[in-house]
């Protein structure tokens, strides 16, 4: 009777593992992301990320088309932000919706989105290497939603295969690597994009 | 039937055997179940060197290579070895420092050449967290350890009665790495030095697999580190 019991309280445990090794293995990126040695600019910025990058995955499919691994980025490119730009700006507010940034005293509202996201496996590509590649749109707006400027960043993470690494560990570590390489490529080439370059001068911040 | 003082002797003999013996054979086996390694160690020197009590280096792996990149835990080796012994050298662990003065150092925008370490010095921040950890070395290691010449195969089986393996294999493995050391004093590279090692391993099975691994990597981190150690201390 016990037995019977025990294997009854078995059972969903056993149903649930055979249904996990049918879906797609997930993984959810966590990285930390230090803080940028850069001048501030002396200006408020507002920073608005919508619902598709705040939740943003990327399914990579088998070969016979089915889902293999669910990359979920969304947060960890939020905690990116977040760390980035209070050390590029003097204020930072995050705003709620593109219609609060005329009520919330900020000079400029920077919206980021993601435009495409590529992993490449080494099962796949024969290298000994986890690869993630991102290519961005990075949008600066007035606060009455004028535009000032648009502009494409592409970042790059890699990460070595290794004897004892899972491959969600190679494909956590290669976004966090691409993510770190968007923050420093970002940071950097910020004031010389040259509409973000001509509207500093106009606000006084050019250099 | 066996008397209790012979069961006394009998295991007062194993556990002499355990207790001094097999830590010894173990010994023994392991020296003789590690493949044989060749490292050449070659050096050039630039300029003068030396470091003063207070001062720190900093070794850094370079990763702007699409084909390979220098392994974190390799860097780690050195650094740890360097900052050992009764020549030992502060040594600022390279996590931390890229961390610290992020995003100077990371594999798009870290100076490749030692002018561009004087521009990078220009700015304040960079200068003044440089200057805070008292670095006047930066050594930039590149290089890789590549494995060839993989032969044989090992097959094994398991049964009711047991299990087994048989055959054998054998690879090689070639590290060659560099460390370029600039002095961010003179905003000069010193000089580099440079390290080959290569070994044979082997792994015969007969019921059990014996690995014989030559240790090449480990061998090239603790030449390596031996090296640079007299080099910035200026020996």
């Amino acid at each position: 009777m016990s037995v019977l019991n025990s294997l009854k309280k078995l059972g969903p445990l056993c149903v649930a593992l055979l249904l996990s090794a049918c879906g797609a293995n997930s993984v959810v990126v966590e990285g930390s992301y230090p803080s940028p040695n850069v001048r501030p600019i002396p200006l408020t910025l507002g920073v608005f990320f919508d619902a598709d990058l705040q939740n943003f995955s990327y399914t990579e499919y088998t070969e016979t088309g089915k889902e293999e691994y669910v990359v979920a980025s969304g947060q960890t490119h939020m905690q990116l932000f977040n760390s980035v730009l209070p050390s590029m700006f003097a204020n930072v507010v995050v705003l709620d919706s593109l219609e609060a940034a005329p009520g919330a005293q900020v000079d400029v509202v920077f919206a980021p989105s993601i435009e495409e996201f590529q992993l490449a496996l080494p099962q796949k590509t024969r290298l000994d290497a986890y690869e993630v590649w991102v290519k961005y749109n990075m949008r600066l707006l007035a606060p009455d939603g004028a535009y000032i400027a648009d502009w494409v960043v592409t970042s790059y993470g890699k990460t070595p295969t290794e004897s004892l690494r899972s491959v969600e560990a190679g494909i956590n570590d290669a976004t966090v690597g691409a993510l770190r390489d968007l923050a420093s490529n970002f940071t950097l080439t910020f004031r010389s994009v040259p509409e973000v370059s001509e509207w500093l001068e106009t606000k006084g911040a050019g250099n | 039937m066996m008397s209790a003082s012979l069961a006394r002797i009998i295991t007062t003999k194993t556990d002499l055997f355990r207790q001094c013996c097999l830590p010894l054979l173990l010994l023994v086996l392991s020296l003789f179940l590690s493949a044989c390694t060749t490292t050449t160690v070659d050096e050039f020197r630039q300029g003068e060197t030396g470091i003063e009590a207070h001062q720190s280096i900093v070794i850094l792996g370079r990763r702007q290579g699409s084909t390979y990149e220098t392994r974190e835990e390799f860097v780690t080796c050195v650094g740890e070895r360097v900052a050992r012994g009764t020549e030992a050298i502060r040594v600022i662990p390279e996590k931390e420092f890229i961390d610290s003065l992020f995003p100077w150092f990371e594999p798009r925008t870290a100076p490749l050449r030692t002018s561009d370490l004087q521009v990078l010095m220009e700015e304040p921040l960079v200068a003044q967290k440089i200057t805070e950890y008292g670095i006047r070395y930066i050594v930039w290691v590149d290089g890789q350890t590549e494995t060839s010449n993989r032969m044989g195969s090992i097959s094994c089986a398991v049964g009711p009665g047991g299990g087994g393996c048989f055959g054998f294999g054998s690879w090689e493995d070639d590290s060659n790495f560099d460390a370029r050391v600039w002095d961010v004093s003179s905003f000069a590279s010193v000089g580099t030095i440079s390290t080959d090692s290569t070994g044979q391993s082997y792994v015969p099975a007969v019921v059990v697999p014996i690995p014989l691994i030559a240790r090449v990597e480990a061998n090239a981190c603790s030449s390596l580190a031996a090296q640079l150690q007299q080099f910035v201390n200026g020996g």
